[in-house]
């Protein structure tokens, strides 16, 4: 007949002993040092700082993009109505993006308190590739051809008064048809004006073709 | 940093961690879970208690934000009003730094096509934001139901274990019981037969 069981003999092992001593120590460690941590993120996930950041930066974007002075638009003064679609498509996309890096903090949190898994990132890496709206891209090619267009104006203005100012300056010998007391003929000096040139005789150039030979433009002739 | 080796091959924590005074039997230092079926009946109702104190209104006040916030189409409002005074005066700010002297009908087409951009760019925002906000609010409620039906799930297996563990208890009580009974009359039986041996020659 064998011995009665003795307590000894049902005892945990040593290593169970090590485990749950190890748990129950990591369960305390974790309330000590993370769970804080956590309740800090929950209070500070309620705050909506990210926003505030991507708005700065989207309101930054536009200025930067949209408002560099410009002698010709303010003359034009016209691109304000561009400039404010630009700003609101703008910040509309930091509000979104704000809101996404908010609500995704707010889960992470209540996911990892509930045991559920967390995504462990804030989002706010989507602060430097903030989407460019399409009122920006907009109101920037609006910008860009306006300012093309100045430019070509321009560039024919001043084309018409060179060329007004070359023409001005042609002169030309014409005979007045009479004669001096010598027996030569009176020449009179002929200035052209501002649209139409003199040639050497001081006849007016004109018609398309005599005017192009005139400005020698193909090399005269 | 220096890997201290001891004696028998392992290396030392204290010195893997820099320092020199944290060496020693960890484990055996650690206070002992005696009972760690009492100890892990504690942590469950102490990780139960905390998060009602915790993260239960946090997460009552999620579910109601899922259901009616409106934060992105306000803020898109607000913009709106704001951004054509702004844009009126960084025009108005350009003029004047090149000296342009904007005729009274120049001026007034000019606030005629802030306006008109403006309510146009005001329009849009306050449309994309509707469209934003719903999706917002409907990823996060699709979220919190996920967090909601995973903790319902993990529930759910917890109370399948104790459940079965229950039934096997009690399956295994109503054998106790049944074996203890036979025990008895089987006892009873014995000493009975024993009995009628000893009074009957």
């Amino acid at each position: 007949m064998g011995s009665k069981p003795k307590q000894k003999d049902y005892e945990a092992s040593g290593s169970e002993k090590a485990s749950a001593a190890v748990a129950q120590a990591e369960y305390k460690y974790f309330k000590e040092k993370y769970d804080p941590l956590l309740q800090q993120m929950r209070d500070s996930s309620l705050k909506d700082t990210s926003t505030d950041s991507l708005r700065a930066r989207a309101n930054a974007d536009t200025m930067q993009a949209l408002t560099k002075p410009s002698a010709a638009r303010a003359m034009r003064g016209a691109d304000g109505g561009d400039i404010a679609q630009a700003y609101q498509g703008q910040l509309g996309i930091a509000n979104t993006s704000g809101k996404d890096i908010q609500n995704k903090m707010q889960t992470n949190v209540l996911g990892t308190a509930r045991g559920q898994a967390s995504d462990a990132q804030s989002g706010m890496a989507q602060a430097s590739n903030l989407a460019t709206s399409q009122s920006l891209t907009r109101a920037k090619n609006n910008q860009a051809v306006s300012d093309a267009k100045m430019t070509a104006v321009g560039q024919v203005a001043g084309a018409a008064l060179m060329k007004g100012m070359q023409n001005k300056a042609t002169t030309g010998q014409k005979d007045t048809g009479k004669v001096d007391a010598a027996g030569k003929p009176i020449m009179e000096t002929v200035q052209g004006g501002f649209f139409s040139p003199v040639d050497d005789a001081g006849n007016k150039v004109s018609g398309f073709g005599s005017r192009l030979a005139a400005s020698n433009f193909f090399g005269g002739g | 940093m220096t890997i201290g080796i001891a004696q028998d091959g392992r290396a030392s924590l204290g010195s893997l961690y820099g320092n020199e005074n944290i060496g020693g039997d960890y484990i055996n230092n650690l206070p002992a879970a005696t009972d760690p079926d009492k100890i892990y009946e504690q942590m469950t109702r102490q990780e139960y208690l905390d998060y009602v104190e915790n993260y239960r209104g946090f997460e009552e006040q999620l579910i109601e934000k899922a259901q009616t916030d409106t934060s992105l189409i306000d803020a898109a409002r607000t913009d709106s009003q704001a951004a054509a005074g702004l844009m009126s005066g960084v025009s108005d700010r350009n003029a004047s730094r090149y000296g342009v002297n904007l005729t009274p009908a120049q001026r007034q087409e000019r606030g005629r096509s802030l306006n008109r951009a403006n309510t146009l760019g005001g329009v849009q925002s306050i449309t994309d934001a509707r469209v934003n906000q719903r999706e917002a609010n409907q990823a996060q409620l699709a979220d919190l139901i996920n967090i909601g039906q995973g903790v319902n799930r993990s529930s759910q297996s917890q109370m399948g274990s104790a459940a079965a563990n229950a039934t096997q208890r009690k399956n295994a009580y109503d054998t106790a019981k049944a074996n203890s009974k036979a025990q008895t009359y089987s006892t009873l039986g014995g000493l009975g037969a024993m009995a009628i041996m000893a009074f009957a020659f």
